[in-house]
C-alpha cells in the first residue's frame, strides 16, 4: 500500500571522495538544503562502488540508491566513473528482473564545488523515490 | 648562511603550488598573502562542466589548496604583505606587515553563528568568503559592517563561541630569515570600464568572464543580472583588453578563447534553445582536446570575426551590439540579452611597488622581468624567483607547473649552493 | 594486535551550535551503555589545538584502540585528527568520522530531523570502525637513477635539472647526436636566441658533469618492474644493455609529416614543408636561387597546432631576413597563446609581412612556374583574392615519434586519439603517465612551443627527484591486498587497474598470482570490484566497511 504523503525514502548516496562528498559539504557550507533521509556513503573513487553494494542496499530495505561521481573524463582514476555508470546500469537490470524498478538507482556526475548540483539532484531523486513508494523488499518484510 | 625556509609572496595557485612542492622537499615555507584567504583568483571560479568534464581546471584549485592544509612545513601568513627586504640569497630578512582581520583565523571554528546574529542587510557583515575557504574562518566585510558606518555594534564578538573575533586588532610587523623567494603575486582582471563604449558598469547585462566565474561558482545556472532569467541569446566579445597595443597589452592573455567556449556551451547546456555568438580575432583553439571540443562547438555557436566596437542599452533587458559585418563590408546591428566581456590578463599596477621593494624589474607589458631569455622563473635579483601570471599570462595548469618549475629553481640554487 | 575493540568516541558540537538541536549528553549516556566503546567526550571545538592535546590525552590514558569523531567534515580535518591519533599511538587508519555539520545540522532546516540523522550517522560511523584495519608503513629500497629517453632540448634540460638535483641521469637518444629540433631551426623566435649556440652551451655543460650518461643511437626495447625499480632494455648500436632507474621519462618529442591527401597536391620544387625551409634557411647562404615571393599555408589540416603557426611566423621572419623576400601567410586562426607570440606576428607584419585569412580552403594550383592561389578574404568582405607566388611552404601535421605505439603497448602506458602519449589527467597531472613513475615531458605528449616544454622538463625532474630523494621510500604496506589463496589469476584486475599497479607473482614455488605495487597503488579499490573470486580487499573502505553503513532504515521518520 503506497502512503504517498508520510512517506519518507531510504536513500543511499554512494560519494566519491574527489567530488561529490565534497559537493555534498559545499551544499552545506552554503545553507542549501535537500532531504535528511539521504544518507552520503563515502567512497574513495565510485569506481569502488560494487554492483553488491547497490544491491545489498536494496536487500536491506533501501527506497533508492544513488551513485555520485566526478564528471566525464575527469575521474583521478581515469576509468572508475565509467566502470561505476555501466554497473549502475547492470544493477538496473537485476533490479528489473527481480521486481524491483530499476528508476530506483541512479548515477549522476558533479565537479566538488558543485554545491547547489548536488541538492538539485538530492531534492529530485528524493520527489521521484516518493512517486515509485517504498521498496517492494521493504514491504515483503 | 642559508637556512631551509622559503618565502613565497602570493597565495594564489602559483603560490600554493611552489609553497607545496617545497614543503614536500624538506623545506619551511612562509606562504605570505594579502587577503585573509588564500587561492586567489582561481578559487572564486566555478565548474562548467555539462555532461561532459569541460577541463577548466577549477576542481585543480580545491585540490592544491588542500595541499597546503595538509602539510605543516607551511606556514599560512594571511593579511600580510612584504614591505622589506634585506640580505642576499641563503640569508634574506624579510620584514612583513600583518594587518589583522577583525577574525582570528587560528581561533575561528566557522560555526556560523556570527552572521546568524549579524544585523546587517541586505548583505551580512560578517561572511564566510567561501565554502572551500582556507583557513576556513569568517571574515568581516567593513563595506557592510555597522561598525564601521559609525554605528555600535558588538552583537558577533558576544555571541563568538570561542572568542575569535577582536575589533581592537592592530597591525604588527613580523620578520622572516628565509633563503629565497618566489614572486607568485598574480594578476588583474582587465578592467572592462576602460573600454567605456563596451558598457561594462553602466548596463546590468553586461558582464565580464570574471563575473560570470563568480556567478556559476554560486549558484547552479547563469542568470541574467537584469531579471533574473536564463540568457537566450548571448554575445561573447573576446580580446577585450588582450592583443591591444594602444593600450598597452599587446599579448594574448591565452585564457579567454577557451573560457569563453566553455561558458557558452554550458548556457546552451542550461537552455538548448540559447543562441551565442563570439565575436573574435583568432581562436586560440590549442592544447589536447580543445580541437574537439571547438569542433563541437561550431555546431551550435555562431562565430564572427571582428571585434565590435559599441554597445547601447535599448531596454533594460536588450543590448544593441555594434559591429563591422566583414562578409557584407558594413556595419550591422544586433540584439541580445547578455553580453560576455572576454577580459584578459593584466599585471597588478601594485607590482610596481613589490619590484621597487625587492629590487626586481619590471619587464614586457609591466609583468615581472625574468633575467635569461630561456629561464621563466630567476629574476635578476639571486635567489628570488617568479611563478604563474605575474610573470605573464597563464591558465590554471600552466601557473601550477610555473609554480612547481620555480620550486625546482629554488631547490637547484640552493642545494649548489651548499655543495 | 589487540582483539578487543576499545572505541573512543569524540563527539564535537562546533562552539555549542550543534548543540541547540543535538542532544549531546543522551547520545552520550546511550554510547557509553555499548559494550565495546570505553570513553565517549563532548568537545566544543575539536579543530582547535587545545582540545586536539585533550583528546590525545584521553586516547592515551583509556587506552582506545578504534577512534570515531562526530564533528564537520573530513574534508577540513581529517589529516589533522590522524595526526592526533597517530600521537596516541593508534595507527592512522583506525579513525572514523560521523560527518554531522555539513551533511547534516548545515543542510537539514529541520532540527528534530538533523537530530535524528546524526544519531544514526554517529552509529553508522561507530559501525564502520569496527571494521577498520591497521595499515602499517614499510619503507622499500629504490634505484635513484633516472631514464631519459629523447635528448632534444626537454630531455637535455630535464637531465640538466636532474643533475642538479643530485640525481644519476642516462640520457638516451635514437640519433647519432643530441639536439632533436634544435639541429634544425634556423632561428628560436620569439625568443632572441640563436639554436645552435644554445645547444653547444648545454652540450658543454653535459659532458663537464659527471652524473649524467649520455648514449647515442640508442633505443629503449622494453621496460620490466614498476616505480622505484625498473628493469630497462636498451640497444645501443647493436648492443643490448640492461639498466635500472627509479623512474623514467620520455621527452622523445615529435616529428612532423606532410600529408597530400589534405592538400590534394604532392611537394616539389616550389612547393615545400616548413622542415625543407628549415634547412634552406640554416644553410641560406648555401641557397642559388632566392625565391622573390614565399607564401606561407597553416591551419589547413584542422590540428589547431601551436607548433605550425610557430613555424610559419618563425620562418616568414627568417625568410625577411635572410632573403628579404615579399612574404604572405594564409591561415584561418593564428595560433599566438604563447609568451612572446603576439609580438612575432606584429613583428612580422612590421616587416612586411602580409596575412591572409580564410574560412574556407584556398584553392592552389600551378601556373607558368608559380603558385596561384585563389583566397576569399574573411577581412575585406570574403573578396576572391588571387595571387601568386614562386614558393608555397605546407604545414606539417605533428606526429608521434614512431616508436611510440610500440612503447606504449610495451610499457602500458596510454596513447591518445593522435597516438601521442596520454597523460593521466590533461589538467590534473599533465605530465604524469598512468603508471606512477613514468613521465612525459614536451611534445611527445602534448603541443608546446619551447617555454612550456622548458616548464615541463623541469617538473618532471622535480616529481623524479622527489620520488627518489631518498634511497628508501617510506610506502603504506598492503593498503590493498591480494588473497593469493583466492587468486584465480585470470588477470582482470592487472587488466583493470588504470595504475598499473598490479604485478603477477609466484606463490610458494607454485602458482601464480597477483601482486598489488604498493609503490603505485592508489587506492581506489576499483581492483576489488572486477576480481571476479573476490580475492582484494581494501583496508580502507572494506566491503564489509562500506556495507556496514548501509543498516538501520527508517530511522529519520
Amino acid at each position: 500500500m503506497k502512503i504517498k504523503g508520510a512517506f519518507s525514502p531510504d536513500i543511499i548516496a554512494f560519494c566519491c571522495a574527489q567530488s561529490a562528498y565534497q559537493a555534498a559539504d559545499t551544499a552545506g557550507s552554503m545553507r542549501i538544503s535537500y532531504p535528511e533521509n539521504i544518507r552520503v556513503i563515502r567512497v574513495p573513487c565510485v569506481g569502488r562502488v560494487d554492483v553488491l553494494h547497490i544491491l545489498r542496499a536494496f536487500e536491506r530495505g533501501a527506497d533508492g540508491v544513488l551513485v555520485l561521481g566526478c564528471h566525464d573524463e575527469a575521474c583521478h582514476h581515469l576509468s572508475g566513473n565509467t566502470r561505476a555508470k555501466n554497473r549502475v546500469q547492470k544493477a538496473n537490470t537485476l533490479l528489473q528482473e527481480i521486481g524491483i524498478d530499476g528508476k530506483r538507482v541512479e548515477m549522476f556526475t558533479l565537479a566538488p564545488n558543485q554545491g547547489s548540483r548536488f541538492a538539485r539532484i538530492a531534492n529530485e531523486v528524493n520527489e521521484r523515490i516518493k512517486e515509485l513508494g517504498p521498496s517492494p523488499v521493504k514491504s515483503a518484510d | 648562511m642559508t637556512n631551509d625556509n622559503v618565502l613565497v609572496i602570493g597565495g594564489g595557485v602559483a603560490g600554493i603550488a611552489s609553497a607545496s612542492k617545497l614543503a614536500d622537499n624538506g623545506f619551511q615555507v612562509y606562504l605570505v598573502e594579502r587577503e585573509p584567504i588564500i587561492g586567489g583568483h582561481a578559487a572564486s571560479f566555478g565548474c562548467k562542466a555539462t555532461e561532459t568534464c569541460s577541463q577548466c581546471s577549477v576542481c585543480l584549485v580545491s585540490e592544491k589548496m588542500r595541499e597546503v592544509t595538509a602539510k605543516p612545513q607551511i606556514s599560512l601568513v594571511v593579511n600580510s604583505e612584504v614591505v622589506r627586504i634585506s640580505g642576499s640569497i641563503g640569508d634574506f630578512e624579510v620584514d612583513l606587515l600583518q594587518k589583522p582581520g577583525v577574525v582570528d583565523p587560528e581561533k575561528c571554528i566557522a560555526c556560523g553563528i556570527c552572521t546568524e546574529v549579524c544585523p546587517c542587510e541586505p548583505k551580512k557583515g560578517i561572511f564566510l568568503p567561501s565554502p572551500e575557504a582556507i583557513p576556513h574562518t569568517y571574515i568581516l566585510d567593513r563595506t557592510q559592517c555597522l561598525r564601521f558606518k559609525g554605528a555600535e555594534c558588538n552583537v558577533c564578538q558576544d555571541n563568538c563561541p570561542v572568542g575569535a573575533i577582536n575589533f581592537e586588532q592592530k597591525p604588527n610587523s613580523k620578520i622572516l630569515k628565509v633563503s629565497a623567494v618566489i614572486v607568485a603575486t598574480g594578476f588583474e582582471a582587465f578592467d572592462a570600464r576602460e573600454k567605456g563604449l563596451l558598457g561594462y558598469g553602466m548596463y546590468s547585462n553586461v558582464l565580464t568572464g570574471l563575473d560570470l566565474e563568480r556567478i556559476i561558482n554560486g549558484q547552479e545556472w547563469i542568470t541574467l543580472p537584469s531579471n533574473g532569467n536564463s540568457p537566450r541569446n548571448i554575445a561573447f566579445i573576446q580580446c577585450v583588453g588582450s592583443r591591444d597595443e594602444y593600450i598597452g597589452h599587446g599579448y594574448c592573455s591565452q585564457v579567454c578563447c577557451k573560457y569563453a567556449m566553455k561558458f557558452a556551451k554550458l548556457l546552451q547546456y542550461q537552455d538548448s534553445e540559447a543562441k551565442v555568438t563570439i565575436f573574435y580575432i583568432d581562436l586560440q583553439t590549442t592544447g589536447k582536446g580543445f580541437g574537439e571540443f571547438y569542433e563541437a562547438c561550431k555546431k551550435t555557436i555562431r562565430f564572427i570575426r571582428g571585434i565590435p566596437v559599441e554597445i547601447r542599452e535599448i531596454s533594460p533587458d536588450e543590448l544593441e551590439v555594434k559591429y563591422e559585418d566583414l562578409a557584407k563590408g558594413k556595419i550591422a546591428k544586433e540584439n541580445y540579452d547578455l553580453v560576455v566581456l572576454s577580459i584578459g590578463i593584466a599585471p597588478r599596477k601594485d607590482s610596481w611597488d613589490l619590484a621597487k621593494i625587492l629590487g626586481i624589474n619590471l619587464g614586457n607589458y609591466r609583468f615581472f622581468d625574468t633575467q635569461d631569455t630561456l629561464d621563466s622563473n630567476r629574476t635578476n635579483i639571486d635567489g628570488i624567483f617568479l611563478a604563474g601570471t605575474c610573470h605573464g599570462p597563464k591558465d590554471i595548469p600552466e601557473s601550477v607547473a610555473h609554480g612547481i618549475q620555480a620550486a625546482s629553481k629554488v631547490i637547484q640554487t640552493l642545494k649548489a649552493r651548499t655543495a | 594486535m589487540d582483539s578487543e575493540l576499545r572505541l573512543g568516541v569524540f563527539l564535537c558540537d562546533c562552539g555549542n551550535t550543534l548543540s541547540k538541536a543535538i542532544d549531546f549528553s543522551t547520545i552520550k549516556t546511550d554510547l557509553e551503555n555499548l559494550p565495546d566503546v570505553t570513553y565517549v567526550n563532548i568537545s566544543h571545538d575539536l579543530c582547535l589545538e587545545t582540545a586536539q592535546k585533550a583528546m590525545q590525552k584521553d586516547i592515551e590514558d583509556k587506552g582506545v584502540n578504534r577512534v570515531v569523531v562526530a564533528a564537520c567534515s573530513p574534508e577540513l580535518y581529517e589529516k589533522g585528527l590522524i595526526s592526533v591519533i597517530q600521537a596516541a599511538g593508534v595507527n592512522p587508519h583506525l579513525l572514523s568520522i560521523a560527518n554531522i555539520r555539513e551533511q547534516c545540522f548545515w543542510a537539514h532546516p529541520d532540527k528534530t530531523k538533523a537530530a535524528k540523522k546524526a544519531t544514526t550517522q554517529i552509529k553508522l560511523a561507530l559501525n564502520r570502525a569496527r571494521f577498520l584495519e591497521p595499515v602499517e608503513k614499510t619503507r622499500i629500497p629504490v634505484n635513484r637513477d633516472v631514464l631519459v629517453i629523447g635528448g632534444g632540448i626537454v630531455g637535455i634540460e630535464a637531465a640538466l635539472e636532474l643533475s642538479n638535483l643530485n640525481l644519476k641521469t642516462t640520457l638516451i637518444e635514437k640519433e647519432a647526436i643530441l639536439g632533436g629540433k634544435l639541429n634544425q631551426f634556423p632561428n628560436l623566435y620569439p625568443l632572441q636566441v640563436n639554436p645552435e649556440e644554445m645547444l653547444a652551451a648545454r652540450l658543454k655543460d653535459i659532458t663537464e658533469r659527471q652524473n649524467i650518461d649520455v648514449l647515442t643511437s640508442a633505443e629503449l626495447i622494453d621496460v620490466n618492474g614498476e616505480v622505484g625499480n625498473f628493469s630497462a632494455r636498451i640497444k645501443e648500436s647493436n648492443e643490448e644493455v640492461v639498466r635500472n632507474f627509479g623512474a623514467i621519462i620520455f621527452a622523445s618529442g615529435y616529428n612532423t609529416q606532410f600529408s597530400s591527401q589534405i592538400y590534394g597536391f604532392e611537394l616539389s620544387n616550389n612547393i615545400i614543408t616548413q622542415s625543407k625551409l628549415e634547412e634552406i634557411l640554416k644553410f641560406s647562404s648555401e641557397v642559388k636561387e632566392i625565391p622573390k615571393s614565399v607564401c606561407f599555408i597553416v591551419d589547413v589540416s584542422g590540428e589547431h597546432s601551436r607548433v605550425s603557426t610557430l613555424s610559419a611566423l618563425r620562418n616568414a621572419l627568417g625568410i625577411k631576413e635572410k632573403f628579404g623576400s615579399e612574404v604572405c601567410i594564409l591561415c584561418r586562426n593564428l595560433k599566438i597563446d604563447g609568451a612572446g607570440l603576439e609580438k612575432l606576428y606584429r613583428d612580422c607584419r612590421n616587416n612586411g609581412v602580409l596575412f591572409i585569412k580564410f574560412d574556407h580552403l584556398p584553392e592552389i594550383s600551378k601556373q607558368n612556374g608559380k603558385i596561384k592561389i585563389e583566397v576569399e578574404d574573411v577581412l575585406v568582405s570574403e573578396e576572391q583574392v588571387s595571387i601568386s607566388y614562386d614558393l608555397l611552404v605546407v604545414e606539417e601535421t605533428s606526429v608521434p615519434p614512431p616508436d611510440s605505439r610500440f612503447l606504449s603497448s610495451a610499457l602500458n602506458i596510454g596513447l591518445d586519439t593522435q597516438g601521442f602519449y596520454q597523460e593521466n589527467n590533461i589538467h590534473l597531472y599533465p605530465t604524469a603517465s598512468n603508471r606512477e613513475g613514468i613521465f612525459f615531458a614536451g611534445n611527445c605528449h602534448a603541443d608546446l612551443d619551447l617555454m612550456r616544454a622548458l616548464t615541463e622538463a623541469s617538473n618532471v625532474a622535480l616529481n623524479a627527484y622527489q620520488l627518489l630523494a631518498q634511497e628508501k621510500i617510506t610506502v603504506e604496506a598492503e593498503r590493498v591486498i591480494v588473497d593469493p589463496n583466492k587468486c584465480r589469476f585470470c588477470l582482470t584486475c592487472i587488466r583493470a587497474c588504470p595504475h598499473h599497479a598490479i604485478r603477477e607473482v609466484e606463490v610458494d614455488h607454485e602458482k601464480m598470482a597477483a601482486q598489488i605495487v604498493d609503490l603505485a597503488c592508489q587506492g581506489c579499490g576499483i581492483c576489488a570490484v572486477v576480481c571476479p573470486a573476490k580475492a582484494i580487499k581494501c583496508k580502507d573502505g572494506s566491503d564489509e566497511q562500506i556495507l556496514s553503513e548501509l543498516e538501520p532504515f527508517g530511522e529519520h521518520v
